[in-house]
């Protein structure tokens, strides 16, 4: 009788245990979870809708600060203690500073491949590495010259074609009125300075077997003698750009206009808003006239981070936010930048006249600049620093220490020296 | 053998903490400091390797461009505002124990409320307090004439040291206080029967008998003053002299966490603790020897 019971027992403990693995191994009944880290304006609009039209696949969004100081420390962090989001909003110049830390999932084993040709193809490249794809490309930068309308036909001038003519009619506006600046040099951001660089015809960097850094070049060197140049006659601000002081100069008409990126519109229509229609855009200054070529501020990506449990539909999740048409719209009322969906651009949010751009089809200009964008630029896994030491640099320089073009060389060697502390092989040119 | 246990026992809350969350840390950061990386494939995207770096992170640290110039920064900046934190704090405590002051319990809770606010808070709000254009303070300045920019280009600096010493004066007077509120008053009273006046009992009493916890929060302030991280990240976004590297630790958290060079950041985070330890020590020496010369008078 008590050997039964004991018998008994054991078999009801076996059913339960069978019970309880069969629970656990068994497929969960609610959707799957999935945890996206942003700091992009409107992108919660498209999760919303991803989340009512995928119910099996919820995602749950955080938003994170933008910029250099802003999320990436934390999603550093989060990878390295395996407790990051699934995906994360990746600049395209921080890609592979993320690759060096292992913390994007190689998306070609996942079948990206099959999607690619949905994407542009020099941003998809930026997150393609050693015939690996870590990233898919969510938007651009392409810059132009967004100028006061009013305060150019005041001064009697035309938006400049060159940057020769930017100079002068810089020097009218400060004649005309002492305390209005064409534009800004913003010191302690770079990037700018980086899209200008870029535009000049300038390859910082390569990625072939080897990295390559190559910084202080003749190109770049033209670009900062130029900026040099104005700053010491007075005729640019040094103020930071995009902030409160600069915003409120914008506003007041003492920033008369800003050499910026697309994504810049949706940033003078939330902060200086009293400028509406006053506002048109322009192709961007030249170089060479006759050779037009345009430049590219920014862009990032919707990234899978390492230790995600769900990496398949973390990937069709960032190549939906980032092709599907009504995704794309409520991206581009927040600003997002220049679609790196193909063939989006005709019907979309984007491709209609402008009240703020005084009825401008503004985004035409736009279009016209992502054509003449040098595709073959690449980054390194330490922009994040050599962005840190050129605004060091820059900062010193509007502060009475050196110079913008004096800057170059320290950058170009402390590049150097940062890749090569991370343990890699960098090939630079030939000392001059 | 019980005896020998029980002290030991009443110890262990204490030692497990600080082993736990103190030496371990310590030992872990000086041991990263020592560690430095190997890649290996194509970009060196293949893999990595940890590998005993030796003094190189020590070498890198004092080598970078910008760590060197953030340690002077940071003695340029306690220069000032130690003196005048121990001086406002000192004097500001004096004032409110005078026997003439009014309201001393008003004031003291008034000048200790900055203390109560968080550092990143008060960074947020005198940020408004120093943009032109938005700081009633500046436009009262602009009346007058004076149009100052506190935050634009090296002033900056000054910026953040004012925040600092609004910050933590009123918490530092009242630690003088609590030492003048523990002299007693037959000290007082025997001077007076002497014939002493009110400079009298500051110099003669007072000022002695509240020099311990001048020291202390000399000390303190100089610690805190090493330490100088909260204030000028808030004010970064605002003031572009503010730069990934404007004090030690700022360069050696980005180095950490944005940068992911942990050897690097440890070395730096040593050698800061170094400087920290030498000045703080160098200093109750120095007010240490000048405490005996006076016993001895």
């Amino acid at each position: 009788m008590r050997r039964l019971s004991v018998r008994r027992v054991a078999a009801l403990l076996v059913v339960l245990a069978l019970l309880a693995t069969g629970c656990g191994t068994g497929r969960r009944t609610g959707p799957i979870q999935l945890t996206f880290w942003s700091w992009v304006p409107g992108i919660d609009k498209s999760v919303n809708l991803w989340n009512r039209t995928h119910p099996g696949v919820q995602v749950h969004l955080d938003q994170v600060t933008a910029g250099i100081d802003g999320g990436y420390a934390k999603m550093f962090s989060g990878v390295r203690a395996g407790s990051g989001p699934d995906l994360a909003q990746v600049e395209y110049w921080a890609i592979p500073a993320f690759m060096l830390e292992h913390g994007l999932v190689d998306l070609n084993r996942y079948g990206v491949r099959k999607y690619q040709d949905r994407f542009v193809p020099w941003q998809w490249h930026q997150g393609e590495f050693n015939g690996g794809v870590y990233a898919v490309p969510q938007a651009s930068g392409p810059m132009a010259l967004y100028y006061r309308a009013d305060l150019f036909k005041k001064y009697g001038l035309q938006p400049p074609k060159t940057w020769a003519d930017y100079a002068k009619a810089a020097a009218v506006i400060k004649q005309k009125d002492p305390t209005a600046r064409i534009g800004t040099f913003p010191p302690a951001n770079s990037q700018w300075f980086i899209a200008l660089a870029w535009q000049a015809g300038a390859h910082w960097f390569g990625a072939t077997d080897k990295w390559s850094v190559n910084i202080d070049d003749p190109a770049t060197r033209k670009v900062a003698a130029y900026w040099d140049d104005l700053r010491r006659r007075d005729l640019i601000s040094t103020m930071q750009d995009v902030q409160t002081g600069w915003y409120k100069a914008v506003h007041d008409g003492k920033i008369v206009s800003w050499v910026g990126p697309q994504w810049g519109d949706a940033l003078l229509k939330g902060n200086a808003p009293n400028t509406a229609g006053k506002w048109r855009v322009a192709p961007m200054p030249q170089w060479d006239p006759e050779h037009e070529t345009a430049a590219n501020w920014g862009g990032s990506s919707t990234a899978v981070l390492r230790g995600s449990d769900h990496p398949t539909e973390a990937m069709e999740f960032a190549v939906w936010l980032n092709t599907d048409r009504h995704s794309i719209n409520d991206l581009i009322e927040g600003g997002y930048g220049w679609p790196a969906a193909a063939n989006v651009f005709k019907g979309s949010a984007l491709d209609r006249p402008d009240p703020f751009f005084g009825g401008q089809r503004y985004n035409d200009v736009f279009a016209d600049a992502d054509r003449h964008i040098d595709t073959r630029w690449r980054w390194i896994p330490t922009t994040m620093s050599l962005i840190d030491t050129l605004n060091s640099g820059f900062t010193g320089a509007v502060t009475g220490n050196g110079s913008f073009a004096g800057t170059l060389g320290t950058a170009q060697s402390a590049a150097v020296r940062d890749m090569r502390r991370k343990g890699l092989q960098v090939v630079t040119p030939p000392e001059r | 053998m019980r005896s020998r246990r029980t002290p030991w026992l009443f110890l262990a809350p204490f030692a497990v903490l600080f082993l736990a969350f103190f030496v371990v840390p310590i030992g872990y950061a000086i041991w990263q400091s020592f560690i430095g990386v190997r890649r290996t494939g194509a970009l060196g995207l293949g893999g990595s390797q940890t590998t005993f770096a030796g003094l190189r992170n020590y070498a890198d640290a004092l080598a970078q461009t910008a760590f060197v110039p953030s340690v002077l920064r940071i003695l340029l900046f306690g220069v000032v505002v130690v003196p005048v934190m121990i001086i406002a704090a000192t004097a500001l405590a004096l004032l409110l124990d005078a026997a003439s002051a009014r309201w001393p319990r008003f004031f003291r809770t008034a000048y200790f409320l900055p203390y109560g606010i968080p550092g990143v808070l008060a960074s947020i709000i005198w940020t408004f307090l120093y943009l032109p254009g938005m700081s009633p303070i500046l436009e009262v300045f602009g009346w007058f004439g004076i149009q100052a920019e506190p935050l634009a280009g090296d002033g900056v600096l000054w910026a953040i040291a004012n925040i600092t010493i609004w910050e933590f004066a009123g918490y530092n007077m009242l630690v003088v206080v609590a030492q003048l509120q523990a002299v007693p008053a037959e000290l007082y009273d025997a001077a007076r029967v002497d014939g002493a006046n009110a400079w009298h009992m500051v110099w003669r009493i007072k000022f002695p008998l509240i020099r311990p916890a001048v020291v202390l929060t000399t000390v303190f302030t100089i610690i805190g003053t090493i330490q100088l991280f909260s204030e000028p990240i808030v004010l970064k976004r605002s003031a572009p002299a503010i730069t990934n590297d404007y004090t030690p630790n700022i360069s050696a958290y980005n180095q950490a966490f944005l940068y992911n060079n942990y050897g690097l950041a440890a070395a730096e985070a040593v050698l800061l603790a170094l400087v920290a330890f030498v000045l703080s020590f160098g200093f109750l020496r120095l007010v240490g020897r000048g405490g005996r010369a006076g016993g001895a008078r």
